[in-house]
């Protein structure tokens, strides 16, 4: 800590911190227009000059000076105020001042600041800018002729984002913020530029026009696709939602959020949402009272008893799933299960095994801390794009040396000095394997591992596993593998990332046990910034396997279950298997030959509108609850908006089912989260105050343990192409298909080959290929890109008009041919 | 008073390697190898009293001296040869005569230092100095006054010459830097300081051609020797002025420092052309205040010009007559400033177009009297710009107002330029 005086005030501040900062940690303001405090210091607005006694009284900028010892700063002495004055003068000189009309007016810091500094006239005049406005993409307006070129848009661009789409371009008078070659802005639209422009030049279009700024309520709540759990705060006005705003000091992002979070909120307010329950009558879903809807779904369950079974969507609370286990136990059914079984069998099966715990035990706070990271698949960047914005930091700032072990590369790959391994598909647990192999031989095993239960079996079942033999499959070479194992064995903390879900069937209980294995051996756990993460699927994932929201014969089997006709009654709570789940004619048959089907969900899915009663629920933004995060941080939402239409929670309707039942209905979500307080392992002592805002990590015991996996053989098909599936960018699950963001950035689902695979058969972009397997054929659009390795094919799995599970029947390799 | 930097010169053609050895070249690059410490070299330089041709006038070994001996990876030694300031040519014309001087002083600075790359950045114009350079340099690692191991004393130097994209904000050495590492080419924040963290993040030294190729001469004949060339006590050696404007003979002169500016002019220069008489000269480069008929007897030095109020700058004099429009002068100079803002902080993007408007007003003769409060006030306001390029750019505006208020209020109160009533002009 370093002494300083500020204003007159003996105040103290830490040595690397700006004036700027010092000055904000001891509440002073220093007003700012170029400053970010999750950028770099950038010093160019000239608004935050102050004086400082031992600088010959000059002014200096306090965002990039340092504080020293003894530094004595004063802030606004009136030559000070004179210099500020004069910057807005001048930035306001171009400026085209339309406040009336632009979206930014009330959250503007121009606006704001000259308001502060009283520039009621202006004694310069000059012409205006006449730049030609971009409206060339449904999401990101850019007016330059607002801007004031703090360069934010272009640093959070490159700094977090790691796209670079823009840039500063000319000089003098001229400059300003532009694309490629000055054209239109194509990027990911994450919108990230949009959160930190100070001014009125980037703005979220869905927005224009919805409502003055101040006129919105600011709601904070969680995010509810991915299990990330961002923070966001919904601007609200007349009982909609109309935006997600920004707020820098909102999570461990800093209020950063991607393209979902920040453009997908519509799905809250779409006209595409159910408002009254729907019965089946004549063979047509009609409208109907609640009443009806829930008396016929109670009788039903009162008959059916063992014979039904559920399947839920872990986007519910955690309060909801546990009412949802109630009602089921009431009714005496004693199957059900959530995300297609296999997606949570990495925490429910491997690490269990693995850990002991059903959780990782890393989080995503370690991996801004880590010397090195492991990513499997760089699909993290695209599953969840804010744990990529946390890599790039890593990677970029702070020196983390990449490692990515990957089918196809990806964006992650682009980062410096990432190193990309890309192997044949489905080999992934045979090298991880191979390098806990290489571990043991070179004799890098942590001194902590031998005493682990399973170590001997271990050794004994790694002898198969040496990188020679290992290589032969996989599409590396030995000494890849070789230098990998070292690299990671190595490093003081290493941290290894990977996701699951629904389109991962290859991320297994085995990939866990495998992952589990290897930091086991090189003694990486325990350590900050060092471990597993496992990245799941949906917002509250990892909640409900705390919950315990798996029981009896699992959800494949449910589905057969229903086909073969030994389960009469399914209730889907928010799943639209059809789409997401693996084989669309296994799924369309079990659904059709199901005596009575349940669906409570926000929309009148593919799923749903097969259904007998379809029950309307509200979204995450009409409700209260727990959702806990893929790394066991666990949020507390509230409503943000009365419920849409009449529309009720799913915990509201299992508790009236519950009643009908002859059970007893739980109070409030907040008493079912101080029963989940009372019995979940980790949730002990939580209550709502203290999970606060930011939420509250449920601590994982680790009771570690060697478990071998079962390495799946690499099968090849000659002549065909290995199908890999996963998440497209900025998708998630099926929800996002409700989203004006998402959609724009990838309105539909497309078949992703290599330039070789593309120019051997002559396809082109865009082409309509026909993809068959052995399970089916389908028709999807050709995208052909650089990162695809030869003979892999990828393609995402949301996209409910036109699922690929009509070719994909769940392995995690599909083997097909393309045709025109 | 001896030529240092223009001893070698042919009239008519670029030296040759041979000739330069055989004229003694190489030879202080030889003693300090076999016969001094870096150290030594270091404080040769400090003693001589050299301080930075580029315009900034810093003294040389002491920027040497910032440069942290302890940090892990390389250290970077630069030549700034992106000569842009309007009015100045020195480095071009000594490296158009003579690139081996640069070099060796490159190779003595690389050795006080502790470099191993080095690079000379040089605008893009300059091709045929960027051309000596490369010959030059080929032929130097040849005689193995470059490269690995030079001359035995385990000491290794590349150097290699970048030409720069071209903006006259490359020559700002932070801006050099990013330009160097392929970025746009805005300056950085300091600190941290070059000296600690520069190309690459490493402790980098950015020096003048001029100032680089003096170094040879200091450990060659010493310190004293070097600072004696100077025609006063208190400066030190000799200084290339590069004269143009409205004199009889306008040409870069080897003068020792501290001559007066009447001696320059009336010497060198061959006094005013065809008799007109002097009105006022820029001393040091277009970034520095003018100078009128009452400095004629100040010493071209840094420090008597820097107490007169301006700066020795680069040392590019012009100088102009009676005829001369000062306003059209300042917004001349102006007019390129403002262009070549590299548009990153707000004083200088928008300040300078806003002066160079103000100043096109008035020589319309469309000027208000608050016009001359403005312009008063950018004089102030941007110095609190990022970086020198901006308080530079007011040089000429505020010797405008100190030395020639009265032709400013005249262009105001006549409506018209005075200097224009007897042409085409009409009022």
């Amino acid at each position: 800590m370093v002494n300083l005086t500020i204003d007159d005030k003996q105040v103290t501040a830490p040595k690397t911190a700006t004036i700027y900062e010092a000055a904000k940690l001891n509440g002073i303001a220093i007003p700012i227009l170029c400053h970010d405090k999750k950028l770099k210091p950038f010093g160019a607005c000239r608004m935050c000059l102050v004086e400082v006694e031992q600088m010959k009284g000059r002014q200096i900028p306090a965002c990039t000076t340092p504080v020293t010892e003894g530094m004595i700063i004063r802030t606004s002495t009136p030559d000070i105020v004179k210099a500020r004055k004069m910057v807005l003068e001048l930035l306001l000189l171009n400026h085209p001042i339309d406040c009336p009309v632009c979206d930014k007016a009330g959250d503007c810091d121009l606006q704001n600041l000259t308001y502060e500094y009283k520039v009621d006239a202006n004694r310069f005049t000059d012409e205006k800018f006449h730049h030609e406005i971009d409206y060339n993409n449904p999401l990101i307006e850019r007016d330059m002729n607002r801007c004031v070129l703090c360069g934010k848009c272009a640093r959070i661009c490159d700094e977090i984002v790691s796209f670079g789409a823009l840039t500063f371009i000319s000089r003098g008078i001229e400059t300003k913020i532009g694309c490629e070659f000055d054209e239109a802005l194509n990027c990911e639209f994450c919108g990230s530029c949009v959160s930190v422009c100070p001014v009125g030049s980037l703005l979220a279009r869905p927005f224009k026009f919805k409502a003055r700024f101040w006129s919105l309520t600011k709601n904070k709540s969680v995010c509810g696709y991915c299990g990330t759990g961002c923070n966001l705060t919904l601007g609200v006005k007349d009982n909609k939602v109309l935006t997600t705003l920004y707020d820098e000091n909102q999570g461990f992002h800093n209020g950063q959020l991607c393209v979902r979070g920040r453009f997908g909120y519509q799905f809250i307010n779409s006209d595409k949402r159910l408002t009254k329950p729907l019965v089946r009558k004549n063979g047509k879903l009609e409208e109907a009272g609640w009443d009806e809807a829930l008396e016929l779904v109670a009788a039903r369950l009162k008959d059916a008893g063992a014979s039904t079974a559920a399947l839920a969507t872990a986007r519910l609370t955690n309060e909801e799933l546990v009412v949802f286990k109630q009602l089921l136990q009431t009714a005496g059914c004693g199957n059900y299960d959530h995300s297609a079984g296999y997606a949570h069998a990495a925490l429910t099966e491997g690490f269990a095994g693995s850990f002991g715990a059903s959780a990782s035990p890393s989080t995503i706070l370690d991996i801004q801390k880590s010397d090195l990271l492991l990513v499997i698949k760089t699909d993290a960047y695209e599953t969840h794009p804010v744990v990529g914005f946390e890599i790039n930091m890593a990677v970029k700032n702070k020196g983390t040396l990449l490692k990515i072990l990957t089918d196809k590369s990806g964006k992650l790959s682009k980062l410096p000095d990432a190193r990309t391994l890309v192997h044949t598909p489905g080999s992934e647990i045979a090298i991880i394997n191979s390098l806990a192999k290489v571990i043991l031989d070179n004799k890098l095993v942590d001194a902590s591992a031998a005493a682990l239960p399973g170590y001997a079996a271990l050794e004994k079942e790694l002898a198969a596993f040496t990188p020679e033999a290992v290589s032969a499959q996989c599409g590396l070479t030995a000494v890849e593998i070789k230098l990998l194992a070292s690299a990671y064995a190595t490093a003081e903390k290493a941290l290894i990332l990977f996701p699951v879900g629904q389109a991962y069937p290859g991320h297994t209980a085995a990939l866990a046990n495998a992952v589990a294995n290897l930091a086991l051996l090189a003694g990486k756990l325990g350590k900050e910034g060092g471990g597993v993460l496992c990245l799941s699927e949906k917002n509250n994932s990892q909640g409900a396997v705390d919950m315990g929201f798996q029981a009896g014969i699992g959800a494949g089997r449910i589905i057969d279950g229903c086909a073969d006709g030994s389960i009469t009654t399914l209730f889907l709570a928010g799943e639209n298997p059809l789409v997401s789940y693996p084989d669309h004619a296994r799924v369309q048959a079990a659904l059709d030959k199901v005596e009575f089907l349940v669906v409570s969900e926000m929309f009148l899915t593919e799923t749903a509108a097969m259904a007998d009663v379809v029950l309307p629920v509200c979204s995450f933004a009409e409700k209260e609850g727990t959702f806990t995060a893929t790394d066991r941080r666990v949020q507390h939402i509230k409503p943000a908006i009365r419920k849409v239409g009449q529309s009720r929670s799913d915990f509201e309707i299992f508790g009236a089912l519950i009643a009908k039942l002859g059970g007893v209905a739980p109070g409030t979500p907040a008493s079912v989260f101080a029963e989940i307080s009372a019995t979940v392992p980790g949730y002990t002592g939580m209550s709502y105050a203290s999970l606060g805002v930011e939420g509250q990590f449920a601590p994982v015991e680790l009771k570690p343990a060697f478990v071998m996996p079962n390495a799946p053989a690499v099968t090849v098909e000659p002549g065909k192409l290995a199908l890999v599936t996963g998440s497209a960018l900025y998708h998630n699950g099926t929800l996002s298909q409700y989203g004006e963001g998402p959609m724009h950035v990838c309105p539909e689902g497309y078949v992703e080959i290599s330039r070789a695979d593309a120019a051997a058969s002559r396809f082109a972009e865009n082409d309509l290929l026909t993809v068959s397997s052995a399970g089916g054929s389908m028709k999807l659009k050709a995208h052909i890109s650089a990162r695809m390795p030869q003979g892999v094919v990828f393609a995402p799995y949301h996209f409910g008009a036109n699922p690929v599970n009509q070719v994909w029947s769940g392995a995690p390799v599909t083997w097909i041919t393309l045709a025109k | 008073m001896d030529q240092i930097l223009f001893k070698h010169n042919r009239p008519d053609r670029v030296i040759s390697f041979d000739e330069y050895c055989a004229e003694s070249g190489f030879r202080a690059l030889r003693k300090a190898l076999t016969g001094m410490s870096p150290e030594e070299v270091q404080q040769a330089t400090i003693d001589s009293g050299m301080r930075g041709r580029g315009g900034a006038g810093f003294p040389t070994g002491k920027k040497w001296s910032f440069v942290p001996r302890d940090l892990p990876g390389p250290r970077y030694l630069i030549c700034n040869c992106d000569e842009m300031e309007p009015g100045t040519y020195k480095d071009r014309v000594l490296l158009e005569k003579n690139p081996y001087l640069l070099i060796e002083g490159m190779a003595l600075a690389g050795y006080a230092l502790g470099v191993e790359h080095a690079f000379i950045f040089i605008r893009r114009g300059y091709e045929l100095a960027a051309e000596n350079l490369r010959r030059g340099i080929v032929e130097a690692e040849r005689a193995g006054f470059l490269g690995r191991d030079i001359l035995n004393s385990g000491f290794s130097l590349s150097l290699e010459v970048h030409q720069s994209a071209g903006r006259y904000i490359c020559g700002e050495e932070t801006a050099l830097m990013n330009a160097l590492e392929g970025r746009r080419a805005n300056p950085r924040a300091k600190p941290p300081f070059p000296a600690v963290k520069g190309l690459w993040g490493q402790p980098t030294v950015v020096n003048n051609v001029e100032t680089l190729a003096n170094i040879p001469a200091i450990i060659d004949k010493g310190p004293a020797w070097w600072k004696s060339q100077a025609a006063t006590p208190d400066a030190a050696g000799t200084k290339l002025f590069c004269i143009s404007g409205h004199v009889s003979i306008t040409d870069c002169f080897e003068l020792p420092l501290g001559m007066t500016l009447g001696e320059i002019i009336d010497g060198p220069c061959g006094g005013m052309r065809n008799g007109s008489n002097f009105k006022a000269c820029i001393p040091g480069g277009a970034s520095t205040p003018y100078f009128t008929k009452e400095h004629w007897n100040v010493p071209m030095d840094f420090d008597p010009v820097a107490k007169a109020g301006s700066r020795l700058g680069t040392g590019g004099i012009v100088v102009f007559d009676h005829n001369t429009c000062m306003v059209a002068v300042t917004l001349n100079l102006v007019r390129f400033f403002a262009r070549e803002s590299c548009g990153w902080c707000t004083p200088c993007r928008e300040g300078l177009p806003l002066v160079q408007h103000i100043l096109e007003r008035i020589e319309a003769g469309y000027g208000e009297p608050p016009d001359i409060d403005i312009l008063h006030e950018h004089v102030r306001h941007l110095n609190h710009a990022f970086c020198a390029l901006a308080p530079g750019a007011m040089g000429p505006v505020d010797g405008l107002l100190r030395h020639f208020k009265d032709e400013l209020s005249e262009h105001i109160s006549g409506k018209c330029c005075p200097f224009r009533r007897d042409t085409t002009h009409t009022c």
